[in-house]
């Protein structure tokens, strides 16, 4: 809301400056900063440009003859849009521009310059401009500049809480400044002429709890005044006719929004306030047509609604030139029923706005007087008739404060007195009762409902500043067990990110199509979703992580490397997840690739790899993976087991979702809902090991190629569990040429470590055990040894 | 005589200009079984046993001279070898190493809740977390938000098809939640994702994360909040750098404050990122609401409490000059590495 700084000090005397006065209301909760200044330089005058030459020693410059109506200057110019013919601000010798910068008599280039012709950042009017300012061409010649641009006034942009609409106008924001100032308020004065008091309105809803409706006959519609012109268009109004300007200044006043009907334009010389009927519509002021539905309030004359409610008046009865009575309304309508119709019809207004957030009952009646005054002052004309129906009736807030609590609750000591002071300098009605105090509260203060409101208003007019920051001090003694990520989510993002990994954040949701492709199913759709990005919530991390592969690679990132902690929204809810994907060279490009031949890529086996590094082994199992998600390579996928259970799938993902990607795409997904509890160093007691040299024997082996290696593996692993001499093993190479094997037939080489706790191992004891690995490959899966 | 002295110089003549090879032709000339020495110890039976003693005594240190000289001489030959090798073997520091994986990276978004939470952990707080996917009493009426308050308006909420459910608008249903679940004391952040169902730009994101703070017990005051906050400030931000609170509206708490940080960029002078203000909007806070505790069946007049939010990527962006929220989650590997 923008607040004129003149008008606040109509309301409250007070000796802040437009800037100190911002810092005081931001102080106390009225969040305010000075938006415009009035002239900040002396001595600048308009004047006409009459010529423009170029200067004779300057291709940059020009020398221009400018006129003020009386006398000719000769001035030195550098801007590019001069031009003869126009309107500009003059800095005569002796002025004084913003910064304290005085225009002296001066030579430029070999040519005298009889004062300057000024930009709108050279004036402080703005912080840069791009060349001279260009007034408008019908601005009179020769008469100040601050005539002709803006006044002495600032203007300030206050900006307030969801809950202080009291504070939306000039009155409103003067209270918050005497609350601090220990002043009161001065109110204009109003005049209650006696009137007829006829019936002129019937309230049939509850929803408007008080409706005065007051008839002016024999006005004269014309242009405002301009001081009330000036006031409106201050504070970013449009000045329309004298009688709508006046609600809007009454309403800028006092916060109270007022309609004025033409009567002559109704059905019936009384209007009626109620609900809107089924299929009900009415053409607002706006020009738009809006239908109605029978929970909106509107304003009605004996045939159809003519306003709605507290929103926007009716298009065909509002005030013109030819009006002669009016029909002020000053109402108080229900707050949640305004925001709702407000909401509903997507509409909202500077009443709608207020009316949300609640009207002083008291001050209803205070703005309906002001604007009749300012009516038959400004249009003439007559108060017939004036009718104030209380139809909802208005209690007054009481509550009692207990003085130990305002201490309790801020932490620090403020005397009784003091607390009352502040309070009464709020409007609040006393009486302290020794230990208590009674407060009776005033009724522009809906948002003052119990104690601890009272509480708020004495900490935030007292000052924040002035709650003393003690050192630190525990009243409650805890001893933080918890962390952000479960524990094998922080392994993961260490181990990854040392491995080249980056840390991706994606959005939660997914768009129905990108699921279809990857061959997912949402569990969870947005109802209201704004974009089709929001459509439902992500059933898997995949989605997002391939778009950011395709982004990166498009940037021309030879390899994609990334991995992300977050949750998904699955068939058992949320769930926390973690996936890796990478997709290209494992190495950046160098010089020795060449040399060296050795230029990995992400396949299935490296990938694999990373997974099998990442994961704790111990517990974790790498299996054959029988229900793989549809979006991997049926051959190129396994899944990961834990305690039985299988929890992570990877692979790679199979050509027909990753075609826009040239290399192979590896993903790697687990969910980590079950492995919460896991803990790095639970299972991991320290393993004694030898200090005997190690035997090493290599030995091929083959087998059927559908017989998957990890078969092999488990039969080792037996062996080396069982508490032998065999310490390690690697597969040193794998060999599937069939026409020298056979048929469907596989070699594995591999090689074997021995070694004993206690002593050097001798050939005989190396060779038996490793013939019992070979007997027992053969027993079990039929592998056998290749000579 | 003079012909020992004479011998003992020609030797250290040559070894000084010998090389790796022609130092063990040196040792055989003098020392060898033929050499100048051997044989003038092989004659000493010629001689008077006055003149053996003498004669064999100079023969015998030149012999041991002329061997120290050589190993040495051998010692520095085999030094420079070294040196000469090592030279050869120089490599460029300034062209690209072999080992070369990308440099991995953690998101600053979650490098930023770690931060902060390590920072509330080291004053006290545990950590504790709630469903994003929430009920209207968790995420508004608990929180002393009725349906028809104007509130709800600055919370665009998204919600669930076929449910009444919502996603979080932000992580304050958590403290609702750690309080249905203990008794006080409760002292607790509660980080987490949150959502607002509204158009993205440079500062809006539909998604984002957030930090809740609670502290509950019998004696906590807004002295407390204010300290503890301090605390965080001064902890996160740099002890040099002033916290000022100001009075500001949240429904679940009253009184509420909004913490401005002096600004880190130009310790409070102005510059453009606190648009010349000298502070920064940094997180809003304030004292539980009396409806709040009985929401949860805590006696307000025997407990009180605080509780503070804070908006992550609002932090993390001001700290490392991002100017557009959307980086964050858009995982362009050029922004990903700078972290």
């Amino acid at each position: 809301m923008k607040v004129s700084y003149n008008w606040l000090k109509k309301f409250v005397d007070f000796d802040l400056s437009a800037w100190e006065l911002a810092k005081m209301l931001t102080s106390i909760g009225v969040e305010t900063s000075v938006i415009s200044s009035p002239a900040a330089w002396s001595g600048v005058i308009t004047a006409q440009v009459l010529d423009v030459q170029k200067h004779p020693n300057a291709d940059k410059l020009s020398l221009c003859k400018v006129t003020d109506g009386q006398n000719q200057y000769s001035i030195v110019c550098g801007a590019k849009n001069i031009a003869a013919g126009q309107i500009v601000p003059l800095s005569k010798i002796g002025a004084v521009l913003p910064g304290n910068f005085e225009i002296k008599k001066s030579k430029i280039r070999g040519v005298e310059s009889e004062g300057m012709i000024c930009s709108e950042s050279e004036l402080g009017l703005k912080e840069k401009s791009d060349g001279i300012f260009v007034l408008p061409q019908d601005a009179p010649v020769g008469i100040p500049l601050e005539k002709v641009i803006g006044d002495d006034d600032f203007i300030l942009e206050v900006e307030i809480t969801t809950n202080r609409g009291d504070v939306l106008s000039h009155l409103g924001v003067a209270r918050e400044i005497c609350a601090k100032l220990k002043k009161t308020p001065v109110l204009p004065i109003i005049k209650t002429p006696n009137t007829a008091s006829y019936s002129i309105a019937k309230v049939e809803s509850n929803l408007c709890q008080r409706y005065i409706g007051c008839i002016i006959s024999g006005v004269k519609v014309g242009p405002s005044p301009k001081w009330l012109a000036d006031s409106l268009e201050k504070c970013a109004i449009r000045p329309i006719n004298n009688i709508v300007d006046i609600t809007n200044y009454v309403m800028l006043e006092f916060g109270q929004p007022l309609h004025a009907f033409d009567i002559s334009k109704l059905s019936s010389k009384n209007v009626i306030v109620r609900t809107a009927q089924e299929g009900e519509s009415i053409t607002a002021l706006d020009g738009r047509q809006y239908k109605l539905d029978d929970d909106m309030l509107v304003i009605a004359d004996s045939s159809k609604a003519v306003a709605i409610a507290g929103v926007m008046g009716g298009e065909y009865s509002g005030i013109d030139n030819s009006t002669d009575t009016v029909f002020l309304e000053s109402a108080v309508f229900n707050p949640s029923s305004i925001r709702k119709t407000s909401k509903k019809l997507n509409l909202s207004s500077d009443s709608s706005y207020r009316f949300e957030r609640g009207i002083g009952w008291d001050i209803t009646e205070l703005a309906s007087w002001r604007a009749a005054n300012l009516i038959t002052e400004l249009a003439g004309g007559k108060i017939e008739v004036r009718e104030d129906i209380a139809a909802a009736g208005y209690e007054k807030t009481d509550i009692t404060l207990r003085i130990e609590r305002v201490s309790k609750l801020l932490g620090y000591k403020i005397e009784s007195d003091e607390i009352a002071e502040i309070l009464r300098f709020l409007g609040i009605d006393l009486q302290p009762r020794g230990e208590v105090i009674l407060c009776s509260i005033p009724s522009w203060r809906n948002d003052i409902k119990e104690e601890v409101d009272l509480i708020e208003e004495v900490a935030r007019i007292n000052g924040y500043d002035n709650i003393p920051t003690p050192a630190q001090q525990d009243h409650v003694v805890y001893t933080p067990s918890n962390s952000f990520f479960p524990k094998i989510a922080q392994s993961f993002r260490i181990k990854l990110s040392g491995m080249g990994f980056s840390e991706a954040l994606n959005y939660s949701f997914s768009e129905i199509s990108e699921l279809d492709f990857f061959g997912l199913k949402y569990h969870y759709k947005i109802a209201n979703p704004i974009s089709k990005e929001n459509e439902t919530l992500r059933p898997s991390l995949l989605p997002a992580l391939y778009k950011n592969v395709k982004l990166n690679v498009s940037q021309g990132a030879q390899s994609v490397a990334l991995f992300e902690y977050g949750k998904i929204y699955a068939d058992f809810g949320e769930r926390k997840t973690f996936a890796v994907i990478m997709c290209g060279n494992v190495w950046r490009e160098w010089w020795m690739w060449s040399e060296k031949k050795i230029n990995p890529q992400y396949d299935f086996y490296f990938g694999g790899g990373i997974v099998k590094n990442i994961l704790p082994c111990a517990e974790f199992e790498i299996a054959e993976n029988l229900k793989p998600a549809p979006y991997f390579h049926p051959g190129k996928t396994a899944c990961v087991i834990y305690r039985g259970k299988t929890v992570g799938q990877f692979g790679v993902l199979k050509p027909s979702v990753s075609q826009d990607v040239k290399n192979d795409v590896f993903y790697f997904e687990i969910d980590l809902e079950n492995l919460q509890d896991w803990h790095s160093d639970a299972n991991s007691l320290y393993k004694r090991y030898s200090k005997f040299p190690e035997v090493k024997r290599d030995v091929s082996v083959f087998a059927d190629k559908s017989l998957p290696f990890v078969k092999i593996e488990k039969t080792i692993k037996g062996i080396m569990k069982s508490g032998g001499i065999l310490s390690d093993y690697s597969l040193f190479s794998v060999y599937d040429d069939e026409t020298k094997l056979g048929e469907g037939k596989i070699s594995y080489s591999l090689r074997l470590s021995y070694r004993n706790a206690e002593r050097t191992l001798t050939d005989e004891e190396v060779n038996k055990d490793m013939n019992d690995l070979i007997d027992k490959l053969d027993k079990e899966i039929g592998v056998k040894l290749r000579i | 005589m003079n012909n020992i002295e004479q011998i003992i110089k020609e030797a250290f003549e040559k070894i000084e200009n010998a090389d790796s090879v022609s130092i063990e032709a040196v040792r055989l000339e003098y020392l060898g079984k033929s050499g100048a020495l051997t044989s003038i110890l092989k004659s000493l039976s010629q001689y008077s046993i006055e003149e053996k003693k003498q004669i064999g005594a100079r023969a015998n240190r030149a012999k041991v001279l002329i061997e120290e000289a050589i190993e040495i001489k051998k010692e520095k030959l085999k030094k420079c070898a070294l040196d000469e090798r090592l030279a050869k073997e120089k490599q460029d520091f300034s062209s690209s190493f072999y080992f070369n994986f990308s440099k991995g990276s953690l998101h600053p978004v979650l490098q930023t809740i770690e931060s902060i939470g390590a920072v509330f952990k080291s004053l006290g707080f545990d950590v504790a977390e709630g469903p994003e996917i929430e009920t209207d009493r968790y995420n508004f009426e608990a929180l002393n938000i009725a349906s028809d308050h104007p509130a709800r308006d600055t919370q665009d909420t998204f919600y669930l098809e076929g449910t009444n459910n919502l996603l979080r608008t932000h992580t304050s249903p958590g403290q609702i939640r750690v309080m249905e679940k203990q008794n006080p004391p409760v002292k607790v952040i509660v980080p987490g994702r949150v959502y607002r169902n509204e158009a993205s730009d440079a500062s809006h994101s539909s998604t984002f994360h957030q930090i809740e703070g609670l502290c509950v017990g019998g004696n906590i005051t807004f002295a407390d909040l204010k300290s503890v906050l301090t605390s965080f400030a001064h902890k996160f931000f740099g002890r040099d750098l002033n916290i000022r609170f100001r009075p500001s509206h949240f429904q679940f708490t009253e009184p509420s404050a909004e913490a401005d940080m002096q600004c880190f960029f130009c310790k409070g002078k102005g510059c453009r990122v606190c648009k010349n203000s000298g502070w920064i909007e940094t997180l809003g806070c304030g004292m539980v609401h009396p409806n709040v505790l009985k929401a949860v069946n805590y006696d307000p007049e025997k407990y009180s409490g605080y509780a503070f939010g804070i908006g992550v990527e609002r932090i993390a962006m001001l700290k490392r000059g991002i100017d557009d929220i959307r980086l964050f989650y858009e995982n362009d590997l050029r922004f990903l590495k700078q972290f």
